[in-house]
């Protein structure tokens, strides 16, 4: 037997899984390249958009009388529960289609969508995205709903350079507030600076003098949530006394929180997505600590939640639209129509079982039917007026918002809609999180609390 | 210092599942010269088989020994269909490593297609405390040594080890299928010659890995809480990192190795920040440093040819 033979296949085999980890965990820093400083404060509000070097013409008016989306998410695999975003936005859109379709200018249009599966994949998306849309931007009106900070990231060159308008990006990155990239516009999901800018002032009321213990990723998701931390708590009395980092992709993270809990601080900031945060929850009860908590707005969602069960109780976040899962909405008129309309359209999707409690389905929706009054409110069926339209968007409600958030955008200045939220606590018993104090606002603040490198990477 | 002990008993809860997936790799290795690749992923299968089992009524040790058997049986088949035929005398090693690069897709895949994409709660196989909300529970106290607590999940996983480090002994020391066995990893021709059936044991050999990682998968499933579609694959990695260490024909060595590389992992990650999120830097730096002093690894024999 000759086992030198193995050692060559063996270190392949290791090289590569090492290359791939530390790709997925980089995956977020590749958008320094394309930065290029960014650092030219385009102050003028309206028609804040630059169609000079566009490659297409986007005031030419859409021919016909569909209106063409694309878009591209996780459709496989683990991530695949991402699809569930896009049922909540096909079951919208085939609604608005049956009762007449969305009327711009004075003329009715159907509304068509086309997508694609990425499986999280940023080089995928930019693959499946620029086949959708095709090299001459003739494909498709606009790009609707792509899932992921790196995989918008991969496609806003391309996208802003033909001037096509890549709309509600699924995730809640400060950098859609780059001004260089104007075609690209967020979606309800709060910027991740508004998490911590949250936790905050939360502790600044109930435990002025707090020891703040952060977990977070490594990569420019992380990096939001402790450099804004930070700049939220100077002048106070709250101190920042241990940072770990896990990588992305990681499920496993107890050493990490071992030594958080090992730091004496009474706040915990669980920075982790995914899998990772369940196991951050239940490592916390491992280890006895028990400090206030908040939990990433993005574990919002009743699998990673029930896994940490009761070690997630008391847990802290935010949001800005009603919770399927809590039975307070349960009769909530706007709650039933949703599930009825789902229901009506998009029991059958993407071969998925349907299941009308989770959250992500409702926001989905959300954005189309916010999509859609901005459609009717512009000026003219072209891209410009289009984006002009979401540029300016003012004080748009939805009847499945919490009561009293609205959704605002002021062109360059504040392109942010998810800014107007409500804190939630889970209660592991009831198995959901609750609205808990008064509605926090911070419209049109979310660019002043963001140190500037994050916002134009 | 508490800390310290922290660290270390997290160090051994993992050590115990990658010292068993290598003990699965070890055993393959012995009998056929081969690393298996898809080893982690045979495990994850298991460990889905055994949610499966749960989800249907079946009580949670009962549905991890269901899941161990049917395992072997699988593991068995795997290397009758898939692996014989590409492994003929005088055929190339990389037929068999593509062969299993393939599995190594395919058996996730099906593991998804067939169980859940999504990551499924796993009831634990010890002592646990159950609270509203919590469909798993929590592990309960095992014991405590000052202002530590040792948690049952750390204590299971490393009687478990134990417990397979035993079995494996009696099995190849004091059995006749042991002996087979041993005969034919250390000679195949000679042991041919002396009737034994080779092929039989090469199917045991499969068999017996395939049993091996379906308890760690289902171990590290349950000490996670949950069971998700990439469990297994950063797992796999310190078990090969665990077996090179330790000489991939020496199961004393997987257990040695295992432990040595968690236990390098979780203080690393405690330790030095400046590694920190690249941790598996260490083990594979502790690989090179070992293979440059002793080729064979830690506890591996040193094959010496007569021309």
């Amino acid at each position: 037997m000759n086992r030198s033979r193995w050692r060559g296949p063996l270190a392949l085999f290791a090289v590569a899984m090492l290359l791939m980890s530390s790709c997925s965990s980089r995956g977020d820093d590749s958008s320094d390249d394309g930065g290029d400083g960014g650092d030219g404060g385009n102050g003028d509000v309206e028609s804040s958009i630059d169609i000079d070097d566009c490659e297409t013409d986007p005031t030419a008016e859409i021919e016909g009388d569909t209106i063409k989306l694309v878009s591209s998410y996780p459709q496989s695999e683990l991530v695949g529960a991402f699809a569930e975003i896009a049922r909540g936005w096909a079951a919208y859109f085939d609604k608005v289609n049956e009762e007449g379709g969305v009327e711009i200018a004075g003329k009715s249009y159907q509304i068509e969508f086309e997508d694609k599966d990425d499986v999280y994949n940023p080089q995928q998306t930019a693959s499946n995205i620029e086949e959708l849309v095709g090299a001459d931007g003739s494909n498709a009106f606009a790009v609707f709903s792509v899932v992921g900070t790196a995989n918008n990231i991969n496609v806003r060159d391309f996208l802003g350079e033909l001037c096509v308008p890549n709309l509600f990006a699924a995730t809640g990155s400060v950098a859609w507030g780059n001004p260089d990239y104007p075609w690209l516009l967020g979606s309800t999901l709060a910027p991740y600076t508004l998490e911590a800018q949250a936790f905050a002032d939360y502790l600044k009321e109930n435990q002025p003098e707090a020891k703040v213990a952060m977990l977070v990723q490594n990569d420019e998701f992380g990096a939001t949530y402790e450099q804004g931390f930070r700049q939220a708590i100077e002048g106070t009395d709250i101190e920042v006394v241990a940072v770990e980092e896990y990588p992305s992709g990681a499920d496993e993270v107890s050493t990490q929180v071992a030594s958080l809990a090992a730091s004496d601080a009474d706040a915990f900031f669980n920075g982790a997505t995914l899998l990772a945060c369940p196991d951050a929850l239940t490592s916390k009860q491992d280890e006895g600590w028990e400090p206030t908590t908040w939990v990433s707005a993005t574990c919002i969602s009743k699998t990673l939640m029930i896994l940490a069960g009761a070690a997630g109780d008391g847990a802290l976040s935010f949001t800005n639209l009603k919770d399927p899962l809590n039975p307070a909405y349960a009769d909530d008129p706007a709650m039933v129509a949703f599930k009825e309309t789902v229901e009506q359209y998009r029991t059958d999707f993407k071969g998925r079982a349907l299941d009308l409690e989770n959250a992500i389905i409702l926001y989905g929706y959300v954005q189309a039917e916010i999509f859609v009054q901005a459609l009717e409110a512009a000026e003219a069926p072209t891209r410009l007026a289009v984006m002009e339209s979401v540029h300016n968007i003012d004080g748009f409600t939805s009847d499945l918002a919490i009561d009293g958030v609205s959704f605002t955008t002021s062109g360059g200045d504040d392109p942010f809609l998810g800014e107007s939220l409500r804190l939630v606590q889970y209660d592991a018993a009831a198995g959901h999180f609750s609205e808990i104090g008064e509605l926090q606002d911070w419209e049109g603040e979310t660019l002043s609390l963001t140190p500037e490198d994050l916002v134009n990477a | 210092m508490d800390l310290f002990i922290r660290y270390i008993l997290i160090g051994i809860g993992n050590g115990a599942v990658y010292a068993a997936l290598a003990l699965a790799l070890v055993l393959i290795y012995r009998t056929t010269g081969l690393l298996n690749l898809a080893q982690g992923e045979m495990a994850l299968f298991s460990a889905y088989l055994s949610w499966w089992f749960t989800t249907h009524g079946v009580p949670i040790g009962l549905a991890i020994a269901f899941s161990i058997l049917l395992s072997m049986i699988g593991g068995a088949v795997i290397e009758r269909v898939l692996i014989r035929p590409v492994t003929a005398p005088g055929k190339s090693h990389l037929n068999v490593l593509i062969v299993m690069l393939g599995m190594f897709l395919a058996i996730n895949a099906i593991s998804q297609l067939l169980f859940s994409t999504d990551a499924e709660p796993m009831p634990k196989p010890w002592p646990s405390v159950s609270s509203p909300g919590d469909p798993v529970g929590r592990s309960a106290r095992l014991l405590d040594i000052g202002n530590t607590s040792i948690s049952w999940a750390v204590g299971a996983l490393a009687l478990t080890l134990i417990g397979l480090c035993l079995f494996l002994y009696l099995l190849l020391q004091k059995t006749k299928l042991g002996l087979a066995l041993r005969a034919v990893a250390s000679n195949p021709a000679s042991a041919r010659m002396v009737g034994i059936n080779t092929s039989a044991m090469l199917m045991v050999g499969w068999a017996l890995a395939a049993g091996i990682g379906a308890l760690a998968g289902s171990m590290v499933a349950a000490d996670r809480g949950s069971v998700s579609p990439g469990l297994m694959t950063v797992v796999l990695v310190y078990a090969f990192a665990a077996a090179a260490l330790g000489g991939f024909d020496s199961p004393v060595g997987a257990v040695v190795g295992g432990m040595i590389v968690a236990i390098a992992e979780s203080l690393t990650i405690g330790y030095v920040d400046a590694l920190s999120t690249i941790e598996l830097v260490v083990p594979f730096a502790l690989i090179l440093l070992v293979l440059l002093v002793r080729p064979t690894g830690l506890f591996g024999r040193r094959v010496v040819e007569r021309v």
